[in-house]
């Protein structure tokens, strides 16, 4: 009898020292749990509130047995559960305040970014409205210039072209004064030679020096040659100098104050030559013909009109006394 | 005025003991209410898509503690109150994690394509862990 009492007292204690290392077991498995979850680096500061109740629950299950035991383990374990799904939904709710924050710094910076390239393209079309202005004004100076220019030619032209009838007239002027003076001379010729005589106008026998002129007519423009018409009148200055065959001839070229005195004495040469090739073509000897270009010296009319010009270029055949 | 005589006010004491003794007497609170508001509040919250496990415990537990309560087991019926609380409570806690969750992923992938319809280049930083 005292045997089996004794067994049973044994087994009694060994299911309560079972049921006792099982709450401890339960226990400390939430206790644990609890203690991870206040050394997370970042839940451990969530959910304070949560964490508090879920400690009173698991503390409760020191003083616990039976039936109440499984009741407060079960709540104690759910209340755990709380804790951890709180502090990991705060963990979340603030991470979405983070992107929501991103999410504003992004819009942010995509309009700054927006604002910056409208002002940049403001700028840009600024510039090239400047540009255009500066364009069209230089266009606008150009074509007034042009304008101008324009004038300026059909001025210049207007002169040229009054300037060419002036020069036309003169030259009809001069051609006409001319072939009066061949005219003239020829009459004279004739008449000399009809009476007998010789004494023509223009070659006066007297003590000076015998001279005949030859004028500017009898060339071709700027040129030492004869004109055609005027070697027909050569023989005019053949009789002249052959009335005194004893006497030697001296041509003299004189020219007007226009170009280089070099080409004004080249050219006055050029004619005399030219009028005592006509001599000796025509018989007169060559020993007596001394040719001599004078250039400017000598005027017998004034430079400044076109008419004195004109005068002043002229071939003389002087009959020297000696 | 004429006092009544000790002896009539002895049984008046007595029938009146009795008549307490013997009418309904009320249940002590167990908290159905509460319970069951809880219940509410979690299927209110989304629990029924985020924590359908702890939504039918909770709502096995109220079912029981009504039953308890009816049979007069107001112990039974109070503990299986608390557990049902405690389990809307769970159900209510996983239905704002899960909530959250969703937000966060659909947040970040919205950031990222924005980033990337705006070619990436946006000052904001990556997203923080």
């Amino acid at each position: 009898m005292k045997l089996r009492i004794g067994l049973f007292l044994l087994f009694t204690a060994a299911c309560s020292f079972a049921i006792a290392a099982k709450a401890d077991l339960d226990y400390a498995r939430l206790r644990a749990s609890l203690n991870d979850l206040a050394a997370d680096p970042v839940l451990g500061q969530l959910a304070p509130a949560e964490r508090a109740l879920a400690d009173q629950s698991v503390q409760a299950l020191i003083d616990s047995s039976g039936k109440e035991r499984a009741h407060l383990l079960y709540l104690a374990e759910r209340r755990v559960d709380i804790a951890y799904a709180t502090a990991q939904a705060i963990d979340q709710e603030r991470r979405l305040d983070k992107l929501d924050r991103e999410h504003d710094q992004i819009l942010l910076a995509a309009s700054r970014r927006d604002a910056e390239q409208a002002r940049l393209e403001a700028e840009k079309q600024r510039i090239q409205s400047l540009a255009q202005a500066e364009e069209a004004e230089r266009l606008r100076a150009e074509a007034d210039a042009a304008r101008a220019q324009g004038e300026q030619n059909a001025q210049d032209a207007e002169n040229a072209r009054r300037e060419a009838a002036q020069t036309k007239r003169l030259a009809d002027a001069q051609a006409k004064e001319a072939a009066l003076s061949r005219k003239e001379a020829q009459l004279l010729a004739e008449a000399a030679a009809a009476d007998g005589r010789a004494a023509p106008a223009a070659a006066r026998d007297t003590t000076a020096p015998a001279r005949m002129t030859i004028e500017d007519a009898a060339f071709s423009p700027g040129l030492p040659t004869l004109r055609a018409d005027a070697r027909a009148n050569i023989a005019r200055v053949v009789a002249f100098v052959n009335k005194q065959p004893s006497k030697p001839v001296r041509i003299e070229g004189y020219s007007d104050k226009g170009g280089s005195t070099a080409d004004s004495r080249a050219l006055s040469q050029k004619r005399a030559e030219a009028v005592r090739d006509a001599l000796i073509a025509a018989g007169v000897e060559a020993r007596r013909i001394t040719a001599v270009g004078l250039g400017e010296a000598q005027p017998v009319a004034a430079n400044t009109s076109e008419a004195g010009r004109a005068k002043n270029r002229r071939v003389e055949v002087v009959l020297e006394n000696r | 005025m004429t006092l009544m005589p000790a002896k009539i006010y002895r049984p008046v004491a007595v029938l009146c003991v009795l008549l307490a003794a013997c009418g309904p007497t009320k249940p002590p609170p167990m908290g159905l209410e509460d319970a069951s508001a809880r219940l509410q509040a979690a299927r209110d919250a989304g629990a029924s898509t985020y924590a359908p496990l702890e939504v039918r415990s909770a709502e096995e537990r109220l079912s029981a503690a009504r039953a308890a309560a009816g049979k007069g087991d107001y112990d039974v019926a109070i503990q299986f109150a608390q557990e049902s609380r405690a389990n809307s409570d769970l159900a209510q806690a996983k239905s704002r994690l899960g909530k959250a969750r969703e937000k966060v992923e659909a947040r970040t992938r919205e950031n990222a394509q924005l980033r990337e319809d705006l070619g990436g280049n946006a000052d904001a930083g990556a997203p923080g862990p």
